[in-house]
């Protein structure tokens, strides 16, 4: 569960290259800057893209013991 | 005379009784309710009655508690029971095994009854509810493991965006004990905080078979879930108590698979247009520099020093140029002075005169330039350009 803290979400990261594509299409960034922003910009549309290349949906199963532990198994379809 | 068989109270109380508890055994009997009285013991006392007669009735705690409707006064039903004799009061009651609504479904009063309750508790009202969030990462499905709706789930999320994980959390969609095991099943998901979205829901059936989605413990569990829920139960048509609590409410559960996550392909094509954005952004930033440097470069001012030479050089040769013209002019007319002083000297010179064949005349080495200065008898002498002669004057000439 911390490590999904460090790491930003999905949305998060959308959120930050949609900044960036406005920041860049405004067009009052130093060239420094904006050359910055656009390598920012490209790296996280690829992690975007990786993320959403999954090719199977993963399914579980959830049961919880006795004791209150949960398992999760995967799902058989009839 | 015959004996007069004389009876106590009991005994005659005890006879009725046998008479009626056996002759009056599982009636159904309608009427309307008046009196009535929930008693703190959990029994519920009332008065049946038409317009011309009424009965007390009674029912106990543990039959009251399996009722799903509140009975009411004024409020036309229908029960099954039996007459039993209250001996210390000597009255007759109706003991009530089962109760109904007449008219409208049990089911449906019950439904409105609970409606109206939780609504009037605030446990649907808009500000209560939740966001969706635009891309969950993991999606809990509290449903049959069986059956369609978990199917159209799947396949709807399979196509839309498989990147995404999915978590079933068994229960029980009807009967007894399904309401506890679905709000069990939320709390669980929370507790655990097993997904980002829950999906409570079903496939569609008649109002009793999706009754487990309109008990008040499934209501509570979902208003009180900190994750969104969508509730997709049954048909267009249907709407359940769980629907009105929840955060968003779908038609089917295939619509709550698609409200779920948004389509992968248009999200592959935002992210895209955004790359496409963004470089042709920096190419045209890159270009703009690109051409002020070079309009820089050819700038008046940027030239200005280069220029400014050139320009001075240019001045200095010019200038080079005019003094050396005017030297040479100058010179030339100093030239020309000075032949012509020359000349002039040389006229004056005389030696030229002696070339002319003119002779210098002197006495005693002076120069004489008057015959008045020479008397006879004196002597001299006569310089030609070749030669100086001695000589002795003669008188003047008159």
């Amino acid at each position: 569960m911390a490590k999904k803290e460090q790491k930003p979400t999905f949305e998060q990261s959308l959120s930050r290259l949609e900044k960036i594509v406005a920041t860049l299409e405004q067009g009052e960034v130093s060239l420094e800057d904006s050359i910055a922003l656009y390598e920012e910009g490209i790296a996280l549309s690829a992690v975007c893209m990786e993320t959403l290349s999954g090719a199977e949906l993963r399914v579980k199963k959830l049961t919880k013991d006795l004791d209150g532990t949960i398992q999760l198994t995967d799902l058989d379809d009839e | 005379m015959s004996e007069r068989k004389v009876l106590s109270v009991s005994e005659l109380t005890r006879q009725v009784k046998g008479v009626l508890e056996l002759g009056f055994t599982d009636l159904w009997l309608q009427g309307e309710i008046s009196n009535f009285k929930h008693h703190t013991s959990g029994h519920l006392y009332f008065t049946l009655k038409d317009d011309k007669a009424q009965i007390s009735a009674v029912m106990w705690r543990s039959r009251a508690a399996q009722m799903l409707f509140r009975p009411s006064d004024g409020m036309k039903v229908m029960v099954r029971g039996n007459i039993t004799v209250y001996e210390p009061r000597g009255n007759y009651q109706f003991d009530c095994l089962s109760m109904q609504p007449l008219g409208k479904g049990e089911l449906q009063i019950a439904f409105e009854q609970l409606k109206q309750r939780l609504f009037e508790e605030g446990l649907f009202r808009d500000d209560h509810k939740k966001e969706l969030p635009e891309f969950p990462r993991t999606i809990a499905i509290v449903t049959s493991p069986t059956g369609a709706a978990i199917r159209d789930m799947i396949s709807v999320l399979t196509r839309r965006q498989p990147s995404v994980e999915v978590i079933v959390v068994p229960v029980k969609v009807q009967g007894i004990g399904a309401a506890e095991e679905i709000a069990a099943a939320v709390d669980l998901v929370n507790e655990r905080n097993l997904g980002d979205l829950i999906i409570v829901g079903r496939g569609g059936g008649s109002l009793e078979d999706l009754w487990a989605f309109n008990e008040e413990v499934v209501a509570r569990a979902v208003y009180a879930s900190r994750i969104p829920v969508i509730s997709a139960v049954g048909h267009e048509v249907d709407f359940s108590i769980c629907d009105f609590v929840a955060d968003q409410r779908a038609p089917t559960p295939s619509a709550a698979a698609e409200m779920a996550v948004k389509d992968r392909r248009e999200v592959v094509e935002l992210i895209r247009n955004y790359c496409y954005t963004m470089t042709s952004a920096m190419k045209h930033s890159l270009e703009g520099k690109r051409d002020s440097i070079t309009r820089l470069l050819r700038s008046y001012s940027f030239n200005r020093p280069t220029d400014l030479l050139r320009q001075r050089s240019q001045q200095v040769d010019e200038l080079h140029r005019r003094l050396g013209r005017s030297l040479h002019h100058s010179l030339s007319l100093s030239r020309q002075n000075a032949r012509s002083l020359d000349a002039r000297i040389r006229a004056l010179d005389p030696r030229a005169v002696l070339k002319r064949g003119y002779a210098i005349v002197r006495k005693d080495d002076a120069v004489i330039d008057s015959s008045n200065q020479v008397a006879a008898g004196q002597r001299g002498s006569i310089e030609w350009k070749d030669g100086i002669v001695e000589v002795e004057f003669k008188g003047k000439r008159s």
